[in-house]
């Protein structure tokens, strides 16, 4: 039930953000406003990204340095050379798994 | 180029259309993995098939899907989920906003449709088709359903795969949500542009894990760290188009 509530929210607010400008905007946005929006995908990724790799889960959140922070490392070297995630991830997971088989965790 | 009059007369409708659906299937490698990734992640984080078919169908934002996945995960409420997605989406406030003048003479019931399949991808294909002169509605409309075909397709496909996978934790399986996240953020980083927001975003971001409940962390570095990086520089350009409308899951 939480859930499905969760999933309506998601829906409207993202069809009001898709809709309202074709709706209604004839111009260009306002300066400062572009450039808050055309930041807030970097932020939100460099969140997303960041805590997996170096805070724990769970009830009492501590820094964590291991295998998942340099895995994602790698991950990212390949990224920026080849700008393609699915090799991101295939090397990601492969560095993941090796320094876990040699006791890394 | 701001007038769109080379698509005034509608001319073949329906060829416009397929050749938008046609340009787009390429991208559906770079998107495809991703929606198997990202039924995969929500059923192992407690949805169950229905509601993670519906999300792909009602949502149909795959970077918000892949955060309420992980929020889902972490224990956070509908409220905290659906402003994540308000910050996460605010992005196609400007991609709609530079699409609106190619399609203002269509009708609003049309613009609405549009408005509903908007994805980075089809955003993408639909302008570049504008700015080469050969784009249309029709053909934004075709661009536009073949990413909607895509992503639930995909989702169909990773729910009958996930449900085969145990625990994919134990398999370290949830580091491809951040790897894949990597594979979208550092292409941005190639940008000059984004580095300040990615920087201050990252300390925000560890602040905010350590200190805040939840996973109000995503908000604070979401809209803390691009609002005052956008405070605090004073460019005239706004080279934030360029990084949104880089193809990040594409090869």
């Amino acid at each position: 039930m939480t859930i499905w509530l969760t999933i309506c929210g998601m829906a409207v607010v993202t069809i009001a953000v898709r809709a309202l400008p074709l709706l209604l905007l004839r111009g260009e946005p306002p300066g400062w406003l572009g450039r808050w929006l055309g930041l807030v995908p970097v932020a939100v990724f460099t969140a997303l990204v960041l805590r997996p790799l170096v805070v724990s889960a769970g009830p009492d959140p501590r820094l964590t340095i291991g295998a998942p922070l340099v895995a994602g490392l790698v991950g990212a070297v390949v990224a920026w050379r080849t700008s393609n995630v699915v090799a991101t991830i295939i090397v990601g997971m492969a560095a993941y798994w090796a320094l876990r088989l040699i006791g890394l965790v | 180029m701001t007038d769109p009059s080379f698509n005034r007369p509608p001319p073949g409708w329906r060829a416009d259309f397929r050749a938008g659906y046609l340009a787009l299937l390429p991208l559906w490698l770079g998107a495809a993995p991703f929606g198997v990734i990202y039924a995969v992640s929500a059923l192992a984080a407690g949805l169950s098939p229905a509601q993670t078919l519906a999300m792909s169908l009602l949502v149909f934002a795959g970077a918000a899907q892949f955060t309420a996945v992980g929020m889902v995960a972490a224990g956070a409420g509908p409220f905290a989920i659906t402003l994540t997605t308000l910050v996460l989406n605010a992005r196609h406030l400007l991609l709609a906003a530079s699409l609106a003048p190619y399609v203002r003479q269509a009708s609003p019931w049309r613009r609405l449709l549009l408005a509903l399949q908007l994805t980075d991808e089809s955003y993408a294909m639909g302008m570049s088709g504008f700015l080469a002169g050969r784009g249309s509605v029709a053909f934004q409309f075709g661009c536009n359903l073949s990413m909607y075909t895509c992503w639930p397709l995909s989702t169909i496909v990773g729910i009958m795969l996930g449900q085969v996978i145990p625990n994919p934790a134990a398999y370290g399986l949830d580091l491809i949500f951040p790897l894949s996240f990597i594979g979208l953020l550092v292409p941005l980083l190639r940008e000059q542009a984004n580095r300040p927001a990615a920087a201050l975003a990252a300390l925000l971001t560890i602040g905010g894990a350590l200190w805040l409940p939840g996973s109000w962390y995503v908000l604070l570095a979401g809209a803390g760290a691009s609002g005052l990086v956008a405070l605090v520089t004073q460019r005239k350009a706004p080279a934030t188009l360029a990084a949104d409308s880089t193809p990040g899951g594409t090869p």
